[in-house]
């Protein structure tokens, strides 16, 4: 991995090559932010985060669900039934969405049947088909941790929370949503890190407009042979990844400290 | 206990099954398309299935994907489950690197470990021509993350196994290598078999290091469908994917049955099968 870092400083030195190191230098690292190249990174971080966010509002109902409302003696059943999709070909899963997507296709014919939307579809080769890929291929990976954690809460610390009149809201948030906290940062880990890193979706679905990081590099890479500015696309994308979970994690905990100090100044009123 | 949340909940997890079913559905419905093009539908027929048959770059690009796969789940299940054994029962004060390292594979993304992996290659490969051997490559990419992912099951495995078994067996003067064919090796068997299966499917669908290590010669499957998807879609990568969707599920179905009749309960079994995620979780 250290030789990306030095293969940044890097050149392209002429058409034949694809990286020289005897001179080095950031000009690679000022291509990289240019504002072309710095609209996708933004636009791929939009992406990931709302991808991860979906993920979480789709996933956690659905592990919720599985975890407590199944019978354990079914839920292998449904549990194998996440892990399907999930072991088909990701790609050959997302090739699926095209013909599912497609402008006079499936997806067209119900909305055009439920009087929704009149003209052929044209979200094929969008960011918008980009968004609902990514929230596919990387929904089973939310779910799984989430239901990993989920399933090992005793189920008697609900009852308890509301024995002691607490209603379903203020036990989802006060008794389950803490204690499965860190499935939910697996798994928005495992969601968030690989869907920055991805190419495959933004080139099945994107087309020209759904362009992502990861597909950047890879065109540098396998396309334009410049390994010089790959290399340090590749840096600024681990760069990026790395302080958009520093951000969240100190706006977690942050807001965790904010909560108990809360909790503390209650507790000391009603004393 | 308001029935209506219930059911709320009972069709969210319908639409999620919807949700997730939707494109195998369409991939396995149109690979039965007899057009030209995957995406346009042109009448029902079988001429997917003979096309592939008899298309040579089709079968070559699915036996590089198999030796892939199998090499790389031997070499992962082999390091990794040395690596896990030492991590469990041997803790040493280099523990914490080492584990740190895991980790830092697991979060990597892919795309950085594959421009690594082909800046090593080809960099080796200049002094030794081994590196340019595509199946060597593949072998090495692949195994790389999978190995990461059969320690940290292992060691989970082997954390919840009573050392004194293994004592027990050394007072009753069983020799090292005995001791651990006898005793350790059964007791870990459904972790390593996990292990074996989840790194040779994570080897079989990997596009994103097989796509930058690859040589022309030895593209793996999913490096041929990726080139495709860049051209023109036929139907009979669908067919291709129908008949390997339908491997996946006996191979399931296999290892179910396999872990059933050596006494795990279904509860077990669903560990085994989603512990890479116990244990990416907790690492």
């Amino acid at each position: 991995m250290l030789w990306i870092l030095f293969y940044s400083f890097g050149y392209k030195p002429d058409l034949y090559h694809s990286i020289a190191t005897d001179r080095l230098g950031l000009a690679q690292y000022q291509l990289a932010a240019s504002s072309t190249f710095f609209q996708t990174f933004m636009g791929t971080l939009r992406i990931s985060i709302t991808g991860t966010a979906l993920c979480f509002l789709i996933g956690f109902p659905f592990a919720y669900w599985l975890s407590v409302r199944v019978p354990p003696s079914r839920r292998p059943i449904f549990l194998a039934l996440i892990l399907i999709p999930f072991w088909t070909n990701f790609l050959v899963r997302t090739i699926g969405w095209r013909i599912l997507l497609a402008p006079a296709g499936i997806f067209a014919g119900v909305l055009h049947f439920l009087g929704l939307h009149s003209t052929a579809l044209e979200i094929l080769d969008t960011r918008g088909a980009v968004q609902l890929g990514v929230v596919y291929n990387y929904l089973p990976l939310m779910i799984l941790p989430l239901y990993v954690a989920l399933d090992r809460l005793d189920p008697g610390l609900r009852e308890a929370s509301k024995d002691l009149g607490a209603g379903r809201v203020r036990t989802l948030f006060k008794v389950t949503l803490p204690l499965v906290s860190p499935g939910i940062i697996a798994g928005l880990l495992l969601v968030f890190i690989p869907l920055s890193g991805d190419f495959i979706t933004a080139t099945v679905l994107g087309g020209a407009k759904g362009n992502m990081a990861g597909r950047m590099i890879y065109d540098q890479f396998l396309i334009a042979q410049n390994w010089a500015l790959g290399s340090a696309m590749a840096v600024v994308l681990m760069l990026l990844i790395a302080v958009v979970v520093l951000f969240f994690g100190f706006l977690a905990l942050t807001g965790r400290h904010i909560i108990r100090y809360r909790r503390r100044v209650e507790l000391a009123i009603t004393a | 206990m308001r029935d209506w949340v219930r059911s709320l909940l009972g069709m969210w997890a319908i639409a999620v099954f919807l949700f997730l079913f939707a494109p195998i559905v369409a991939i396995v419905v149109f690979s039965f398309n007899s057009g030209r093009s995957l995406e346009i539908w042109d009448g029902a027929g079988l001429s997917a299935y003979t096309s592939f048959l008899a298309n040579g770059v089709v079968h070559s690009a699915i036996r590089t994907s198999i030796y892939a796969a199998i090499g790389s789940a031997v070499i992962a299940t082999l390091f990794g489950s040395l690596a896990g054994i030492a991590l469990a029962r041997r803790p040493g004060k280099w523990q914490i690197i080492f584990v740190a390292l895991l980790a830092l594979v697991l979060v990597t993304p892919e795309i950085v470990s594959a421009i690594a992996l082909l800046i090593w290659d080809v960099r080796l490969g200049e002094s030794w021509s081994i590196f340019t051997n595509g199946l060597v490559r593949l072998w090495i990419g692949h195994s790389l993350f999978s190995t990461a992912v059969v320690t940290l099951i292992i060691r989970a495995r082997m954390a919840g196994i009573d050392e004194s078994l293994e004592e027990a067996a050394a007072d009753l003067y069983a020799p090292p290598f005995r001791r651990f064919r006898q005793v350790t090796l059964p007791l870990m068997f459904p972790a390593v078999l996990a292990g074996l299966l989840l790194s040779f499917s994570l080897s079989l669908d990997d596009t994103i290091i097989s796509t930058f290590v690859s040589v022309a010669g030895s593209t793996p499957w999913p490096v041929y469908v990726f080139s495709a998807v860049r051209s023109v879609l036929r139907p009979e990568i669908a067919a291709v994917s129908t008949v390997m969707f339908l491997v996946t599920l006996l191979a399931v179905a296999v290892v179910a049955l396999v872990l059933r009749q050596s006494g795990s309960n279904a509860r077990d079994i669903t560990k085994t099968l989603t512990g890479e995620y116990g244990g990416k979780s907790r690492a």
